[in-house]
């Protein structure tokens, strides 16, 4: 799909540990892509939807992230919708879990410090090369070399979702028709799949969707907002860097 | 004793109001009980201090310590309760004080409130407080970041983004 993913190591590991670390990472994110990607025709996921396999049926992977995709459902008030469009595409969700996979082997094969970013979603842990907790910037909703907001965090997630790369390409699930309102819309929390989720699904509700973001706060989720006429928002706890 | 006064007040507060109350004892139970009754997540104590009662005098049974404030009103209607306005002490949750109060006439639990805290992180219980995220200025700064988070980029617009360029100059 196309999808370009970053990964940092700031361990004091040997080379050879280090780069056997990144290989494993790419062999679960393409172990991933062959699972759940919409454009390859033998995927799990087309298999799936084609009706070719029962939800028995499939791998444990799979129905995680279709019971993910159900309670993201109810719980954005059916504005994250894995059917949305009439077909079944968990990619939504899959992007940010992947990453957060990926985040979890790598700590459990001795990576305590490392910041990965598939496409703008990104789960750090620990501290970079310089001993300092990771510099995030969320890129300027309209000039591509700048920033918005700049954030620093140890462990944790950052996702940000918005209309100026790739067009409209979130749709409202009511209307049917693609989301207008916001124009970016950055979640930062503990888990990468859900901050993800949650970007993509404020984005869906337009304006309200800064309203049902600061809802977020007391599970632990900040958010940083900008809408379609340039006006920006952000949550209390958001961790922008001093 | 202690549990028929929770299971009457527990009812009561689940917001429909008790006509009559029979407790299957005689002493005024609202004035004994000197642990906390849990209610609902917060404790009513048969601390009552009667703001309104009838004649005011010492209760013939006490059942136990708290000689000080307890100040027996009428036990009306034969069913146990005293009459009067009976305050729970005020319990602190995450969400703030709740403060739970029945009022007994004639025997009987005529009336029940909480107070509840209305500021601070007590959106859940008190819908009126909305959190909001605050309005501030667009910025655009640069700066020396690790990574940058944004819409998800194709692999062409990857090319001419901030991340290649940070990937670049860490290789």
């Amino acid at each position: 799909m196309g999808t370009v993913v970053s990964i940092e190591l700031a361990d004091p590991l040997p080379g050879e540990t280090l780069t056997k670390l990144v290989e494993d990472t790419c062999a679960w994110l393409h172990e991933v892509d062959a699972r759940f990607s919409t454009y390859k025709d033998d995927s799990e996921v087309c298999r799936f939807r084609r009706g070719e396999l029962l939800l028995s049926e499939c791998s444990p992977d799979m129905r995680h992230v279709l019971n993910a995709c159900a309670d993201l459902w109810r719980d954005t008030d059916g504005y994250f919708d894995a059917n949305a469009g009439g077909l079944l595409d968990p990619s939504g969700y899959v992007k940010g879990w992947s990453v957060e996979v990926a985040s979890a082997r790598l700590a459990a094969a001795g990576s305590a410090n490392h910041c990965v970013n598939a496409g703008g979603d990104i789960r750090m842990r620990g501290r970079n090369a310089d001993g300092n907790p990771w510099r995030v910037g969320i890129r300027h909703p309209w000039q591509a070399d700048k920033l918005s907001w700049v954030l620093a965090l140890s462990d944790g997630a950052v996702a940000t979702s918005g209309s100026y790369e790739r067009g409209d390409h979130v749709i409202n699930p009511r209307t049917g028709k693609p989301a207008h309102g916001l124009r970016s819309v950055t979640v930062v929390g503990p888990d990468l799949s859900l901050a993800d989720a949650y970007a993509t699904a404020a984005l869906a509700m337009g304006e309200s969707g800064i309203t049902w973001l600061a809802k977020l706060g007391p599970e632990g989720y900040e958010s940083a907002v900008v809408t379609d006429d340039g006006r920006a928002f952000s949550s209390a706890g958001l961790p922008a860097a001093v | 004793m202690r549990r028929s006064t929770a299971a009457a007040v527990g009812t009561l507060f689940g917001a429909a109001l008790i006509v009559g109350v029979r407790l299957s004892v005689s002493t005024p139970v609202v004035t004994a009980a000197p642990t906390d009754v849990d209610l609902a997540g917060s404790g009513v104590s048969a601390d009552p201090s009667p703001s309104k009662s009838g004649s005011k005098k010492e209760a013939t049974k006490k059942p136990s310590a708290k000689p000080t404030d307890s100040d027996a009103g009428e036990a009306g209607g034969g069913t146990g309760l005293t009459d009067g306005t009976f305050k729970g002490k005020g319990v602190v949750n995450p969400y703030g004080t709740v403060q739970v109060s029945i009022k007994i006439a004639d025997g009987k639990i005529t009336a029940a409130e909480a107070t509840y805290p209305t500021t601070g992180n007590s959106a859940t219980i008190n819908p009126g407080a909305i959190l909001k995220l605050k309005a501030e200025t667009l910025e655009a700064q640069s700066a020396e970041i690790d990574a940058v988070s944004g819409a998800t980029f194709t692999s062409k617009s990857y090319v001419e983004s901030l991340q290649a360029a940070l990937d670049a100059a860490g290789a």
